[in-house]
C-alpha cells in the first residue's frame, strides 16, 4: 500500500511544513472512534444548550490580511474581498460602519430583485451593531464584515425558517455555534439567506414549487437556477449583498450554488465546523461550508469557524486546525506555484462529458494546472473497487436520518413538507439492517477512496460531489470560466469540483489559490439588475 | 419437511397497503394530500410510487455483501479512518 507519512514527507518542498492530509496517526482515530461510540450510546450527541464556543488566542494569522488595495482605488466598497476589507479596517483606512452601510445600501436597492434573504436586520439595528464593534485586535478579524448565513442556522435575533412551512415563524432563543463565532469575531449578520425547502433544491416560496431567489448572473430570469440548497447565500455573495457567507451541504448544497454563481466554496472534512444550532437533515452527512469570492476568503471563514465545540462532539478530538490562510496564499513570487508538490487526479470521463463546452472549460483548467511546476497530472485515475455500488443508491444515501428528526412535524401535517415529503417519510420504510449496511458501505468506500484513489493522487477533479459528501471528505468549488446559457442567452459562470483525502483542506486551498493567482474568473462580478 | 421457497415479489397494491399501514401505525395521515394532482407540490400517487421504489431498493441493499469482520459500520468515517502506512488502514 502507498500513501501516508512517508509519501507526504517525500512531497515536502522548500522547507514548507507538510499539509495535514498525511501525518495523522491511525491509533488516534481508533481511540477517537471508541469515545464517540460511547458518547452516542449515552445520548449526548445532541445537546440543546446555547452555543457558547469561543476560540482562544488569535483567530486568523497574518496571512489573512494579505489583501492589499488602496481605498482610493475602490469605487464601491462592496467590490472589496473579505481579506481586503479586513486589511483596510485593521489599518484604520476603513470604518466598520462604512462597510456595513455600503452593504445595507445594496441590499435595500436589490433585495426585491434577487430575493436572496428570508429575514434581514433593519438598518438602524445593523448600524448600531456596527458602531458597537470594538476597536478589536487579532481576536476580532471580521469587524464590520457583512455575512449572509443560510436560514437553517439558528439566530436569536432573526427568524430561522429553513425555507419551509415546517419552521415558519420559528424564532430560536440562541445562536448556532457558527453564528456565535462570527459575532465574536466582529462580523455582522445582515440577514438570513433563503434556501431550498429543508435543505433540498433551490429556494422557493414556502410550501410551493414557485422559485424565489434569482441567480445573481440572471436576475431577470426566474427559470435559471441559483443552485441549491444554499441558494440565497450564493446569490448574496455573488451579487455583493454580503462579503461572504456559510451554507450547509448534505449532497452538493454548498458547491452547487457556488459553482452556479462564480464563487469559491469549501466543504471541509466532516466535523471540522460545528453543526450545533443548525436545522439537521442528516446527522452523518451534514457539513457547514464557507461561500466566498476567492480561496483566501474561503480560508479565512474556515479558520474562524474550525473550532472544537463542546456542544457538537463530532468536532472534538480532531487534529488542531492548521493555518488555512497560509495555504491559500499565493506562493512562489512571480511564478505562483502550489505550495506543496501535488498530484492532481482527473476523474474518468471528466474531459469527455456529453457537453462539449463543459469539456472545453475543463480542458483549459487542466492545461493551466499542468503549467504549474508543482503539479503532476494523473489522467483517468482508477476509481475504487465497486465505486458505483458503494456511492450510489441505495447504499450511498443518508437513509432514515431526516425521518428521525421530523416525526413530530410529519404527524402535525405532511403538507408542510410540500415536494420534499418523500425524503422525510422514506426512513420509515427502510430497515435497520439497511441502515447498518449503509454505514458499512460508507466505511468501506472511505477506506477505498483513501487507499485506492488517494494513493494515485493528492486531490482529484471530479464531476460530482456524492462520494465525498457521504464519506465526509473535503471538497472545493471554484470558477473556471463562462458559458452562454441557451435559454436566457446570458453569460453565466461555470465551476469545477476538487476533492481531497481527510483533512486535505490545505491542499485544496493551495491548488485553488495557485490557479486563481494566474486566472481572473473569480474576480468577475455580475452586472447590477437594470 | 417443507422446503423454503422464495416468496413471489409483492405487487404494487400490496406494497401500497404496507406503506399506508406503516404511516398510520406512526400516526401520520397522508389522506390530506390530493390523490393525484400533478399541479400540487405532492400527491398520494407520487408518494406511494416513491415508497415502493424505496422498499424494492431494500432488496438490493440486502443482497450487497460487506464483510462484517473487516468493515464495521461507521456513521462518520472521514475523521475516524486512517491513511497511514499501517496494515489495514
Amino acid at each position: 500500500m502507498t500513501g501516508g507519512r512517508g509519501r507526504v514527507d517525500a512531497l515536502v518542498d522548500d522547507g514548507q511544513a507538510p499539509p495535514l492530509d498525511g501525518p495523522v496517526s491511525r491509533r488516534w482515530f481508533l481511540n477517537r472512534m471508541a469515545w464517540v461510540s460511547s458518547a452516542a450510546a449515552a445520548g449526548t450527541l445532541f445537546a440543546r444548550a446555547p452555543g457558547v464556543a469561543s476560540p482562544s488566542g488569535p483567530v486568523v494569522t497574518e496571512e489573512a490580511f494579505g489583501g492589499v488595495v488602496r481605498l482610493q482605488d475602490v469605487g464601491d466598497l462592496t467590490e472589496l474581498t473579505l481579506s481586503e476589507s479586513m486589511t483596510l479596517i485593521r489599518n484604520g483606512a476603513l470604518r466598520p460602519t462604512d462597510l456595513v452601510e455600503a452593504y445595507l445600501d445594496r441590499i435595500e436597492a436589490y433585495q426585491d430583485v434577487y430575493q436572496a434573504f428570508a429575514a434581514r436586520l433593519d438598518r438602524q439595528t445593523a448600524m448600531e451593531r456596527a458602531e458597537r464593534i470594538p476597536a478589536g485586535g487579532p481576536d476580532a478579524p471580521l469587524r464590520g464584515i457583512a455575512l449572509a448565513p443560510k436560514d437553517n442556522f439558528y439566530t436569536a435575533d432573526m427568524l430561522t425558517e429553513g425555507g419551509s412551512l415546517v419552521f415558519e415563524g420559528f424564532q430560536p432563543d440562541y445562536d448556532a455555534t457558527a453564528i456565535s463565532l462570527f459575532r465574536a469575531a466582529g462580523g455582522v449578520i445582515v440577514g438570513k439567506a433563503q434556501m431550498g425547502n429543508l435543505a433540498g433544491g433551490r429556494a422557493r416560496r414556502y410550501g410551493t414549487t414557485i422559485p424565489t431567489t434569482r441567480n445573481a448572473w440572471t436576475p431577470n430570469h426566474e427559470g435559471y437556477s441559483p443552485g441549491g440548497s444554499s441558494s440565497g447565500t450564493g446569490t448574496a455573495v455573488a451579487a455583493r449583498l454580503a462579503v461572504a457567507g456559510i451554507g450547509t451541504q448534505t449532497g452538493g448544497s454548498v458547491l452547487g450554488p457556488g459553482n452556479a454563481q462564480g464563487l469559491t466554496t469549501i466543504k471541509p472534512t466532516f466535523g471540522r465546523i460545528s453543526l450545533h444550532g443548525v436545522i439537521p437533515l442528516s446527522y452523518t452527512r451534514d457539513h457547514v461550508g464557507p461561500m466566498a469570492r476567492n480561496a483566501l476568503d474561503a480560508a479565512i471563514i474556515l479558520q474562524v469557524l474550525a473550532q472544537p465545540d463542546p456542544l457538537d462532539p463530532r468536532t472534538l478530538g480532531l487534529p488542531k486546525p492548521p493555518n488555512y490562510a497560509l495555504a491559500a496564499t499565493p506562493f512562489g513570487g512571480d511564478r505562483p506555484r502550489v505550495r506543496w508538490p501535488t498530484r492532481v487526479g482527473i476523474w474518468p470521463g471528466y474531459l469527455s462529458s456529453d457537453d462539449e463546452r463543459t469539456n472545453g472549460l475543463r480542458r483549459a483548467l487542466v492545461d493551466e494546472l499542468d503549467r504549474n511546476p508543482s503539479v503532476t497530472l494523473v489522467p483517468d485515475v482508477t476509481l475504487p473497487d465497486e465505486f458505483e455500488a458503494l456511492s450510489g443508491d441505495p447504499l450511498g444515501g443518508s437513509h432514515g436520518d431526516p425521518t428521525a428528526f421530523f416525526i413530530e412535524h410529519l404527524r402535525r401535517d405532511v403538507r408542510l413538507f410540500a415536494d420534499r415529503l418523500p425524503r422525510f417519510l422514506n426512513g420509515m420504510l427502510q430497515s435497520a439492517d439497511t441502515y447498518v449496511k449503509v454505514q458499512q458501505a460508507r466505511q468501506l468506500l472511505l477506506q477505498r477512496m483513501v487507499t485506492q484513489l488517494f494513493n494515485q493522487c493528492d486531490v482529484a477533479l471530479t464531476p460530482s460531489t456524492g462520494a465525498f459528501d457521504g464519506t465526509g471528505l473535503p471538497l472545493m468549488g471554484f470558477p473556471i470560466g463562462f458559458d452562454t446559457d441557451e435559454e436566457t442567452g446570458r453569460r453565466v459562470p461555470r465551476g469545477a469540483t476538487l476533492g481531497a483525502a481527510p483533512f486535505g483542506e490545505e491542499r485544496l486551498l493551495a491548488v485553488v489559490a495557485a490557479y486563481q493567482a494566474v486566472t481572473d474568473f473569480h474576480r468577475a462580478r455580475p452586472e447590477d439588475p437594470a | 419437511m417443507q422446503v423454503p421457497q422464495t416468496p413471489p415479489s409483492p405487487t404494487d397494491d400490496e406494497l401500497d397497503r404496507y406503506i399506508r399501514t406503516r404511516y398510520a401505525l406512526l400516526g401520520i395521515d397522508i389522506s390530506v394530500l390530493p390523490v393525484s394532482d400533478d399541479e400540487a407540490p405532492m400527491d398520494q400517487e407520487r408518494l406511494l410510487e416513491n415508497g415502493r421504489s424505496i422498499l424494492r431498493a431494500e432488496v438490493e441493499a440486502a443482497n450487497f455483501h460487506i464483510d462484517p469482520q473487516h468493515h464495521l459500520p461507521q456513521p462518520f468515517p472521514a475523521p475516524f479512518t486512517a491513511w497511514t502506512d499501517e496494515e489495514g488502514a
